[in-house]
C-alpha cells in the first residue's frame, strides 16, 4: 500500500510583492503558497478552460430570478431616500424635519449630527451640488417620496469653483481647507532627457486635447439593504468589493468587521463606481440601527448621474518629437485634472510612459479639487483619457510625417517595458496590429473611401489606435474547494461577478484543475459571512488574481481525493489521473467516479485551500490591443456614424472566448459613448448639473452600435501567473475614442482635439461653423 | 386608499390597491413581488422596466397602475411556459446576450413585442425596435444576434 503523501507543508512565510491596481503600484505583504501548481502554458491541453461554456447564471438572468439589491425585500422593510444639496458650495444652516415627520408612513429623519462621525455623512459644509444633507425613511416608496418633498433645508450659498481654471485661480474659493491643488501636484514622472530628445527630433508637434467628465451610468443605480440580525449588521449591496464595503461599514459605524456581513449575489454593472460603501449604504445601516427594521436605500437616477462617481475631465498638452523615419525621440505631457471634491490621482500620464519605446518621456499632471462630485475609477481610469490625447498626437505626427499611422506605431513598438525596463511577461501587440489590420482591410481602405453617389455630402474615414493596460492582478486572494459527499464540488471565494462572467470562468478553472465536469462545479461568491477574502473586482484583476487561487484550491482538493482513491484502487498515487469527474488508473480501464470515492469516505469532507501567490518581479504584466474604426461623416450636419470597429486584444490565455468577446464589445461600446456622446455638463452660473439623467446624458443605444469584430490574439502567459490569463475587462475601452476620432479626422481632413465628437465640434473642426 | 382593482399578471388574476399616482413598476415589484422587472431611471429613459400591457410595449415606470385596471400585464416572469423557456430566453443564454443581466428582462420583453409585430425583422428594424432599451454593459451585438437566431427559427424547439 502506498505511503500516504504528507499533506502540503504549512505556508512558508510572508514576503512583499508589488501589485498594480488601475495604474497605481502598491507594495503588499503576501504569504508564499504551500505549493504553486505547474503553470498552464500555451501547450497545456485543457478540457473546459478555453471553451465557450455558457454563463452559469444566464438562466437566472433571463427569467428574472436573479436577485439584485433592489429586489431584496425583507419583512417589515422601510425605504429610505437621501436629500441632496442643490447648491455647489455653502453652509447648511438648518434642516426642518417637522413637516416631513408628519407625513403618514414616515418613520425617521436624519440630518447633520445624526450620523456617526466616521461616516462623514451630512457635514454642514456643502462643497458640491448633489452632496447628501439629510435622509428620510418611511413605510413605502410613496411615503418616503412625500417625506423627502416635505423636508425643508436652508443652505447659505457661497462662491464656488467647479472647473480646474476657477479652482486654481489666485483668489479661488477653497474647496478643501488645505487648498485646491492636491498634495503632491504637479506629479512629475520622467525618463531620459526631454530637452535633448526634442533637440534630436526632425519633426515636433504640439497639441492640446480635452476630454469630458464621463459618468458610469450603470443601469442599476447604487443601492443597499441593511438589516440587523441579532448583533450583526447584514448588508446587501451592489458592490465590486464585498470585503472593502465591510471594512468601510465597520469603520464608519465603529463595529468589529465580524459583526458586519456584506452580501452581493447579482449587480447591474459597476464599471468602477461601486467599489465600496457609499452614502446610501450608511443611510440604510443607520436607519436600520435606529428603527430596528430592515431598510432599503436605492439611488434615484438623478443621484446616480450626479453623485456616484465619474471619470474626471482632462486637459492634456502634448509635445512629441520624432525622427523623419518616425522613431520617437521625445514625448511630453502637461495635464490638468479636476478631480471633484475628492478621489484619487488616476491621471492620464502613465500610459505615455508605457505604450511606446521612446527614450525621453516627461509627464506632469496637476490634480485639483473642484466643487463637483468626486471622481471614482471608471473602466481604465487615466488610460482612456490618456489614449485619446497620446494616440491623437501620434496620428497627427503620422500625418505630418506622411507616414501610415500603423507603420509609425510598429516602428515605435516597445519590445520591453520602457517604463520599468524589464521584459513583458507576454506581448502580442504586433499580432494585434497585424490581425486587426488584416480583418479591417487597413491596407485597402482607400478603395472604400468614396461616398455613395446618392449621399455626396457623406465622407468616409478610417482610423486606428492602440492600447496598453497593466493587468497582472495579484495577491491576496483565497479560495476553498470542497468536495461534498455526493462528489458535487463547491468553489468558495469571496470575489464578485459584476456581469463579467467571473462565476463561470472560475467554475471552468476548477473543473480543469480537478479533472471534473463543469456541471459538477458550483461557484459560491459574494458573501463576507462565509467566504475567504479576495480583493475588489477592479483593475481587471479578478481573473488573474482569483483564478490562480481557485486553481490551487482545486488541485489541493484533487490531491486529497487521489490520496483517498489510491488505496481504494490499490495503486500508487502516481498511476492516477482525473477526468470527467472520474479517477482513472493510467494505462488501464480501472477507474472510480468521484462519487464512488466520496461514498467510501462517508462524511469526511475534502477541503482544498488555495492562495494567490506573489507576482513575478522580473517581468511586467500588461494587456495590449489595437482597434480600427470606420466612420461616415455627414459634412453638412456634422453627424458621425461609426460603421465598424475591428479590435484585437492580447490578454494571455482566454478562459472563455465568448465571455471575452462580450467584455471587448462592452468596452468598445462604452468607448464609443465616450468618444461620441457622453459629457457631464455643469451650469457655469450655478455649478448644477444640467444633464443628471439618461436622456440629456446620452449613452449609446443599440441603434448606435456599429459592426464590431472583436477578438483575442496571443497565447497563454505562463510568466504572468500559473493559469496564463491576464485581465481583459478594462483594456477595450481605451483605444475606441481615439480610433474613432482619427477616422473622423481622416474623413473631414481636420484633426479633432476634444471629445465627445458632437456635430458642432465636427463642423467646427471642419471649418464649417 | 383606492378601491381594489384587477390586473391579470402573467395569466394570473391579481387584486391590488395602489396609492394614488402609483406606477405599474412599483405595483408589480413591491406589491406583487415580481422583481424581474427593473428600476433604472423611473422616467422612461432606459427601458429596464419594460412590460407588456395588453400586448403593448410599456415602460412600467411611467404607466399609472390605476390606468391599467382590467389589463393583462406580462413581465419577464411570464415569458417561460412552466419550466420551458421561451425561444428568446434560450437564444439570449446561448448568445451571451446578458452580461450583468439588469437590463435583460426589459430587453426580452421588448424583443418579444418586436417579434410579435415583425417575425422577420432586418437588422435595422431590430435596432429601431430595441432602441428604447439601454444596456450599459454593451450586449447590443449579442442581442441582435440572438433575435436574428430566433427569427430564423433556431430556438423554436425547446431544449428541455
Ligand atoms: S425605469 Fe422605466 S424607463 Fe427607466
Ligand atoms: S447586461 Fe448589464 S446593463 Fe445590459
Amino acid at each position: 500500500m502506498p505511503r500516504k503523501k504528507a499533506s502540503p507543508a504549512p505556508r512558508k512565510g510572508f514576503i512583499k510583492t508589488i501589485v498594480e491596481v488601475e495604474g497605481r503600484t502598491e507594495t503588499r505583504v503576501v504569504e508564499i503558497p504551500a505549493f504553486e501548481p505547474t503553470p498552464w502554458g500555451p501547450d497545456t491541453a485543457l478540457e473546459t478552460v478555453g471553451t465557450r461554456a455558457v454563463r452559469v447564471d444566464a438562466g437566472e438572468k433571463v427569467t428574472g430570478q436573479a436577485k439584485y439589491t433592489a429586489d431584496i425585500a425583507r419583512p417589515g422593510m422601510l425605504h429610505a431616500i437621501i436629500l441632496r444639496s442643490w447648491v455647489a458650495r455653502g453652509t447648511l444652516v438648518s434642516v426642518d424635519v417637522d413637516a416631513a415627520r408628519k407625513i403618514r408612513g414616515v418613520i425617521d429623519v436624519i440630518g447633520p449630527g445624526d450620523a456617526p462621525a466616521k461616516t462623514r455623512l451630512f457635514p454642514r459644509k456643502v462643497t458640491y451640488a448633489g452632496q447628501p444633507i439629510a435622509a428620510v425613511c418611511a413605510e413605502s416608496l410613496h411615503a418616503v417620496t412625500a417625506g423627502i418633498r416635505a423636508l425643508r433645508a436652508k443652505i447659505e450659498t457661497a462662491p464656488f469653483a467647479a472647473t480646474f481654471e476657477a479652482a486654481t485661480a489666485p483668489d479661488a474659493p477653497l474647496v478643501r481647507s488645505k487648498g485646491n491643488v492636491a498634495e503632491g501636484s504637479p506629479v512629475v514622472n520622467a525618463r531620459g532627457n526631454l530637452a535633448r530628445g526634442l533637440a534630436r527630433a526632425d519633426v515636433v508637434i504640439e497639441r492640446e486635447y480635452r476630454t469630458p467628465v464621463q459618468l458610469h451610468s450603470a443601469i442599476e443605480p447604487h443601492g443597499a439593504v441593511a438589516e440587523w440580525q441579532g448583533d450583526q449588521l447584514v448588508v446587501w449591496e451592489s458592490t465590486q468589493g464585498i470585503f472593502r464595503t465591510r471594512e468601510q461599514l465597520a469603520e464608519g459605524l465603529e463595529l468589529p468587521q465580524s459583526r458586519v456581513r456584506v452580501i452581493k449575489q447579482y449587480m447591474g454593472g459597476g464599471f468602477g463606481a461601486k467599489n465600496g460603501a457609499g452614502p446610501h449604504t450608511f443611510v440604510a445601516a443607520i436607519f436600520a440601527r435606529r428603527t430596528g427594521r430592515p431598510v432599503r436605500c436605492v439611488n434615484s437616477r438623478k443621484a446616480e448621474q450626479s453623485d456616484s462617481g465619474n471619470r474626471p475631465a482632462t486637459t492634456q498638452r502634448v509635445t512629441i518629437g520624432a525622427k523623419r523615419n518616425g522613431t520617437l525621440t521625445a514625448i511630453s505631457l502637461s495635464a490638468d485634472i479636476p478631480l471633484g471634491v475628492g478621489g484619487w490621482e488616476g491621471g492620464p500620464g502613465q500610459l505615455y510612459h508605457e505604450l511606446y519605446a521612446c527614450p525621453n518621456v516627461r509627464t506632469e499632471e496637476t490634480f485639483a479639487y473642484v466643487n463637483a462630485s468626486a471622481m471614482q475609477a471608471f473602466r481604465a481610469p487615466g488610460y482612456a483619457e490618456g489614449a485619446f490625447a497620446l494616440e491623437g498626437a501620434i496620428n497627427a505626427l503620422a500625418a505630418k510625417l506622411g507616414m501610415d499611422p500603423l507603420a509609425l506605431r510598429r516602428r515605435n513598438y516597445a519590445k520591453t517595458d520602457p517604463r520599468k525596463k524589464r521584459p513583458w511577461s507576454g506581448n502580442a501587440l504586433l499580432e494585434c496590429y497585424e490581425q486587426a489590420a488584416a480583418r479591417f482591410g487597413w491596407d485597402t481602405r482607400d478603395s472604400r473611401r468614396g461616398p455613395a453617389a446618392s449621399r455626396a455630402q457623406v465622407r468616409r474615414g478610417f482610423g486606428m489606435a492602440a492600447q496598453i493596460w497593466p493587468t497582472g492582478g495579484g495577491p491576496p486572494a483565497y479560495a476553498h474547494v470542497r468536495i461534498n459527499a455526493d462528489a458535487s464540488i463547491d468553489l468558495l471565494t469571496g470575489t464578485q461577478d459584476l456581469g463579467t462572467g467571473a462565476r463561470t470562468i472560475l467554475s471552468q478553472v476548477v473543473a480543469d484543475a480537478m479533472g471534473a465536469r463543469l456541471s459538477d462545479v458550483h461557484t459560491v461568491i459574494g458573501d463576507t459571512g462565509s467566504l475567504p477574502y479576495t480583493g475588489n473586482s477592479w483593475g481587471s484583476m479578478t481573473t488573474p488574481s482569483v483564478a490562480p487561487a481557485a486553481r490551487m484550491a482545486a488541485e489541493d482538493a484533487r490531491r486529497m481525493l487521489l490520496d483517498a482513491a489510491a488505496p481504494m484502487l490499490g495503486v500508487p498515487l502516481g498511476k492516477l489521473e482525473t477526468r470527467n469527474s472520474t479517477v482513472c488508473v493510467r494505462g488501464t480501464d480501472r477507474s472510480m467516479t468521484f462519487a464512488e470515492v466520496t461514498k467510501e469516505l462517508g462524511d469526511v469532507m475534502i477541503i482544498g485551500r488555495g492562495t494567490r501567490g506573489p507576482n513575478p518581479l522580473d517581468v511586467s504584466v500588461a494587456t495590449f490591443g489595437a482597434q480600427f474604426a470606420e466612420v461616415e461623416v455627414d459634412t453638412r450636419t456634422g453627424v458621425v456614424r461609426v460603421v465598424r470597429i475591428v479590435a484585437a486584444h492580447d490578454a494571455g490565455r482566454i478562459l472563455n472566448p465568448t465571455l471575452a468577446e462580450s467584455q471587448l464589445e462592452g468596452g468598445i461600446i462604452q468607448g464609443l459613448g465616450y468618444g461620441m456622446f457622453e459629457e457631464r455638463v455643469l451650469d457655469p452660473a450655478t455649478g448644477l448639473q444640467l444633464n443628471p439623467d439618461l436622456h440629456d446624458y446620452r449613452i449609446p443605444t443599440i441603434a448606435d452600435t456599429p459592426v464590431i469584430d472583436a477578438f483575442c490574439v496571443g497565447q497563454a502567459d505562463a510568466a504572468a501567473n500559473h493559469t496564463g490569463a491576464r485581465g481583459l475587462a478594462e483594456p477595450p475601452i481605451i483605444p475606441t475614442a481615439p480610433a474613432i476620432a482619427a477616422a473622423v479626422a481622416d474623413a473631414i481632413g481636420a484633426e479633432l482635439h476634444e471629445i465627445p465628437l458632437t456635430p458642432w465640434r465636427v463642423l467646427a473642426a471642419a471649418g464649417e461653423v | 386608499m383606492q378601491p381594489p382593482m384587477r390586473l391579470t399578471v402573467n395569466g394570473r388574476a391579481a387584486e391590488v390597491s395602489p396609492e394614488p399616482g402609483e406606477r405599474l413598476l412599483t405595483t408589480v415589484t413591491e406589491r406583487l413581488h415580481l422583481t424581474g422587472t427593473k428600476f433604472g431611471c423611473g422616467h422612461g429613459e432606459c427601458g429596464a422596466c419594460s412590460v407588456l400591457v395588453d400586448g403593448r410595449l410599456t415602460y412600467a415606470c411611467l404607466a399609472l397602475t390605476e390606468a391599467c385596471d382590467g389589463a393583462a400585464v406580462t413581465t419577464v416572469e411570464g415569458l417561460a411556459t412552466g419550466e420551458t423557456l421561451a425561444p428568446l430566453q434560450r437564444a439570449f443564454i446561448a448568445h451571451d446576450a446578458a452580461q450583468c443581466g439588469y437590463c435583460t428582462p426589459g430587453q426580452l420583453i421588448a424583443a418579444t413585442r418586436l417579434l410579435e409585430r415583425n417575425a422577420n425583422p432586418t437588422e435595422n428594424e431590430i435596432k429601431v425596435g430595441m432602441s428604447g432599451n439601454l444596456c450599459r454593459c454593451g450586449t447590443y451585438p449579442k442581442i441582435i444576434t440572438a433575435i436574428q437566431a430566433v427569427a430564423r427559427g433556431e430556438f423554436a424547439a425547446p431544449a428541455r
